[in-house]
């Protein structure tokens, strides 16, 4: 399934919510959240709290965010064999990775990259895409 | 993102598990009455008369259970909900050994990565306590308890329910205060036990030191704090709702927990309380819980 664009104007504007949801979840103050900040690495975020971000987040914005789909959304139309082989995300997985994180830092992108370390690449801005998605499709289908 | 969402505990002895215990030491519906698919349930449970007590979160409790068993039925008994968030839970009355509680869920989404559900318990009519958008991440039924055994066990509560006053209480837990600033904070550790029948039951194939349980001791030390602001008085400061709970790790048997409880004002008549729970420095739970600020006859059922 092809990629939906996401226009930083678009990113701006669920950002405020996303911020305060986040912030709920992660019993921190809203100005600790910013759109760049790893939320592992940053924020202390474990994987309970991206559930936990992910329902707040669908009841804000009264969308369906596919729990557990986040990794596979990222790998877009590439197989998962060609993403990744033995829990290690191949050059080619790196690429699309790149491209559907655009928000995160080159740097960031280290490799070899295991599969289970791709959340630690997360941030509130990663968030906000996936509610504009989440928005769109839900717009595309009424 | 993937899930599971826990970190794994250690195994328990299977020696010291006595197979009665399994459905009786922390199970807390008798019957479901009514029972929709993957959507909602009704059910009862009838707190044992001889039992000390019965606090809020063993109510909270009831109404997980509950939601647990719609939920691993909606799923073929792949996964079963372990730990939880619960976004809010409203404390409306305390319940008594002798009565018996209505249950009610509603589910709001439920597939092998979580279940989302609200609920009540009520008795005689009058509602005690109210869960609102309640989160269970689901992780692999064999790796708890025997499929077979959940859904006989299922098939049982639906159709006679099981013998009422299977439990029997759970023994005091030891809880030791060593920082202690009147009505502002307490810091405590908790040893959870070696061995207990509850971990018979929560669960068989691995036991885990239930979330309820920890909530109840934290509370607790919440309403020492807020009883301390009080003065003398003669009942307990009332619970008024529980928020951002969240369990971030399984507790295993004999692992020491350390507690903490802290004061904060949240208003004219409220005050809150920040809880934690850590392990080797490791936040494993955390909560907020307000409580009435003025001591005011307890209400009861």
């Amino acid at each position: 399934m092809a990629e939906i664009p996401v226009t930083q104007q678009e990113i701006d504007a669920v950002y405020p919510k996303v911020a305060e949801t986040m912030a709920d979840a992660l019993g921190c103050d809203v100005d600790d959240i910013k759109p760049d900040v790893s939320l592992i690495e940053g924020l202390d975020a474990e994987s309970i709290d991206f559930l936990d971000m992910v329902f707040r987040l669908e009841r804000a914005f009264k969308i369906k965010i596919p729990r557990g789909k986040i990794v596979e959304n990222a790998r877009g139309d590439l197989p998962e064999a060609e993403f990744e082989q033995g829990g290690i995300v191949t050059e080619k997985g790196l690429a699309q990775l790149r491209e559907y994180l655009s928000e995160v830092a080159p740097d960031r992108f280290r490799t070899p990259m295991k599969v289970a370390d791709i959340p630690r690449l997360f941030t509130p801005t990663t968030f906000c895409k996936l509610v504009v998605r989440a928005q769109k499709e839900a717009a595309a289908a009424a | 993102m993937t899930t599971p969402a826990i970190s794994a505990a250690a195994a328990m002895p299977a020696a010291k598990m006595r197979a009665s215990d399994h459905f009786a030491a922390y199970s807390f519906v008798d019957r479901i009455v009514e029972f929709e698919r993957g959507s909602r349930a009704r059910g009862v449970f009838a707190i044992p008369a001889a039992i000390d007590a019965f606090p809020a979160a063993f109510v909270a409790e009831a109404v997980g259970q509950l939601a647990a068993w719609v939920a691993m039925d909606a799923i073929e008994f792949r996964g079963r909900p372990v730990a939880a968030l619960a976004t809010e839970t409203q404390f409306r009355r305390d319940v008594r050994p002798g009565q018996t509680l209505q249950l009610d869920v509603g589910i709001l989404s439920c597939d092998d990565e979580a279940v989302a559900y609200n609920g009540r318990a009520s008795v005689g009519g009058s509602e005690v306590i109210t869960l609102i958008d309640c989160l269970g991440p689901m992780l692999p039924v064999t790796d708890f308890d025997s499929p077979d055994a959940l859904r006989e066990r299922l098939q049982l509560l639906r159709a006679e329910g099981a013998a009422p006053g299977r439990f029997r209480g759970v023994a005091s837990l030891p809880v030791n205060v060593h920082e202690h600033e009147r009505g502002v904070a307490i810091r405590a550790t908790l040893d959870v036990p070696a061995d207990a029948p509850f971990f018979a039951d929560h669960f068989p194939r691995r036991p885990v030191f239930p979330a309820t349980l920890l909530l109840d001791a934290q509370m607790k030390l919440a309403a020492t704090l807020v009883g301390e602001t009080q003065g003398t008085q003669r009942e307990a400061p009332r619970l008024l709702r529980a928020t951002h709970v969240k369990m971030r790790s399984f507790i295993a048997p004999s692992q020491r927990l350390e507690l903490a409880a802290e004061l904060s004002p949240a208003g004219t008549d409220v005050v809150r309380a920040m809880l934690s729970a850590k392990t080797d420095g490791r936040l494993v739970a955390s909560a907020r819980v307000d409580l009435a600020a003025r001591a005011d006859d307890e209400e009861l059922v």
